[in-house]
């Protein structure tokens, strides 16, 4: 038998992902059925595999200087005041 | 004029003088008011085309240099960054959002007189496979404007198969490029990853994607590739090309060339009959071509689309946290607000299936499911690229078709994620692997397109594109009805 994601966990994730779902349950169900297809990563075999991962020398890199940006990026904000970004209220 | 040339031959004839830079411009304006009402290629046309194009005809008739473009149309898919104008990203959220740089694909095709003739549509973010899920609309497939264009590059494939402009820039996470490029039957690039800069491309899921063209001709392609790749000090994933020419001897031919037919992709359940007809036949012109076709298997195929949404979603749920309303975002303002609450208010606005990838992002790599979804599906992928590696040891070329179905109808899809996922069944693996592929037209059967797709092995682009100008010559196919 299927074992669904049950919808208390994936409202939980939504929460700390700091989306409403007041607006969005109907995204939940949708969210379950996309899960569920997930289950068949299980059947992979994969398990004693290695993850191999992308590794950059650091030859490649740029040099780490100091490049002095010279654009007003404060003026694309919508709300702030001097150098400093407005923000709401952290609890 | 015809504005169906591609851009070798628009090249050509500005040299020659059979017309003039602003003259095709102010053409491929008025086919745009034409057309575009109803196809919903554009999100946004580039007000300066015609002075652009008027500062380059004087350049040549002064005998000054001239870029390789010589002024050709480009369309941009809209989360490509130019400075000065919008990028959307066809999300409400960056609907005010302007770029305070550009991109290195842009400038580099500034450099070579090239001109940007607006924004293209696209899914939000880059997130679907039909332009349905862009916030301004749905783009419209000019082989029957009832169905969908493919996506997410839905308005550049649109705009070079119905003849706006002569090439686009897309971006291809899952199959971006190549589903629009198979479904509008236009030649779509996804190069290898790294080979072209992402600088100033919006992430979405940075570790797979890669911007590439969309064109009339494989040559076309080629065309732009030099242009747009190599190393860029700004990305530190690209690679040194050498600067190689991707044009030279495209004509190469492939005879004694070995093709693997990837059995998972020619036997997979959603696979349309025609669709699967087009392939044998493709496989059947190698080989009269001169190369030698056999069936190949890849056991991790079948767990490619799971993989890749886990991958992609979590990239996805970190990327888009930026997007808070503090940096980018509405117009409201804070005061009244509790922190969270804020930000909530801000993503309520993101669409249905940004909404949806950021949920799935922050739930398959969190504790106690990490080891289910994202561990399993980077193993999943790590598989795959030792199954690739060993593959490419014996055969030139991978070959399937590039969607498993044609272009489907508006809302067909839609409402059931998981045949949405299945339809870039045949496109992820070379995302995963970071392997290039590209989708060549090859048939128009109930009058949509089919298209074939090519994949080599890892900065192979030159023979893959020898290979797919191989298949192009053998095609005839009808001109777009629009």
């Amino acid at each position: 038998m299927k074992n669904l994601v049950n919808e208390e966990e994936i409202s939980e994730v939504a929460k700390l992902m700091k989306i409403d779902l007041a607006d969005h349950n109907d995204h939940i169900k949708r969210v379950q059925k996309m899960l569920e297809y997930f289950d068949i990563l299980d059947n992979a075999g994969v398990e004693s595999e290695e993850i191999t991962v992308q590794e950059t020398d650091l030859d490649k890199l740029r040099d780490d200087k100091y490049n002095p940006y010279d654009k007003n990026l404060l003026k694309f904000l919508k709300s702030y005041q001097g150098k400093y970004v407005k923000a709401p209220k952290l609890n | 004029m015809d504005l169906g040339i591609s851009a070798l031959s628009y090249v050509n004839s500005i040299k020659n003088a059979e017309f003039t830079v602003e003259e095709f411009i102010s053409k491929s304006l008025e086919r745009i008011n034409q057309v575009d009402e109803k196809l919903h290629a554009f999100l946004r046309v580039n007000d300066l085309v015609i002075k652009n194009a008027r500062e380059i005809d004087t350049k040549i008739k002064s005998n000054q240099n001239v870029g390789k473009c010589y002024g050709m149309p480009i369309s941009v898919k809209d989360n490509i960054c130019i400075e000065g104008s919008k990028t959307t990203c066809a999300s409400k959220v960056l609907e005010n959002f302007v770029a305070p740089y550009t991109s290195t694909v842009i400038s580099k095709l500034n450099s070579e007189d090239a001109i940007i003739i607006g924004k293209t549509n696209l899914d939000e973010f880059a997130m679907g496979f039909s332009t349905e899920f862009s916030a301004y609309g749905p783009s419209r497939n000019p082989w029957n404007t009832d169905y969908v264009p493919g996506g997410s590059s839905g308005g550049s494939g649109v705009s070079v198969s119905a003849n706006e402009c002569i090439a686009s820039l897309g971006s291809d996470t899952g199959g971006s490029i190549r589903n629009p490029a198979s479904f509008c039957s236009v030649v779509g690039l996804k190069p290898t990853y790294g080979l072209v800069s992402r600088y100033g491309l919006v992430s979405y899921a940075n570790s797979i994607e890669q911007i590439g063209p969309l064109t009339k001709t494989v040559e076309d392609s080629a065309f732009l590739l030099n242009i747009i790749s190599g190393i860029d000090s700004n990305d530190n994933t690209t690679v040194d090309n050498k600067n190689q020419d991707y044009l030279n001897n495209i004509d190469a031919g492939i005879s004694g060339k070995k093709i693997g037919i990837v059995t998972e992709m020619t036997n997979s359940e959603g696979l349309s009959t025609d669709v699967l007809n087009a392939t044998n036949d493709a496989v059947k012109t190698f080989e009269k071509l001169g190369a030698n076709c056999e069936q190949v298997s890849l056991q991790m195929i079948p767990y490619t689309v799971a993989a890749y949404y886990t991958i992609t979603s979590t990239e996805a749920g970190s990327n888009l946290a930026r997007y808070d309303n503090i940096r980018y975002g509405y117009e409201f303002d804070s005061s009244g607000f509790e922190f969270n609450s804020y930000i909530s208010q801000a993503r309520s606005k993101l669409g249905p299936e940004v909404i949806r990838r950021m949920i799935l992002g922050g739930f398959v790599p969190s504790a106690g499911h990490a080891g289910k979804y994202f561990l399993k599906a980077l193993k999943v992928k790590s598989k795959l690229i030792a199954e690739i590696n060993h593959v490419f040891e014996k055969f030139d070329f991978l070959i399937s078709s590039t969607v498993p179905i044609q272009p489907f109808k508006f809302g067909e899809k839609i409402q059931d994620p998981v045949s949405l996922m299945m339809v870039d069944f045949n496109t992820v693996t070379a995302n995963l692997t970071g392997i290039p592929a590209i989708s060549v037209p090859y048939k128009i059967t109930n009058g949509l397109p089919i298209g074939i797709q090519i994949m080599a092995n890892c900065l192979e682009e030159h023979s893959l594109l020898q290979a797919a100008y191989a298949l192009e010559k053998t095609v005839d196919l009808p001109k777009v009805p629009v």
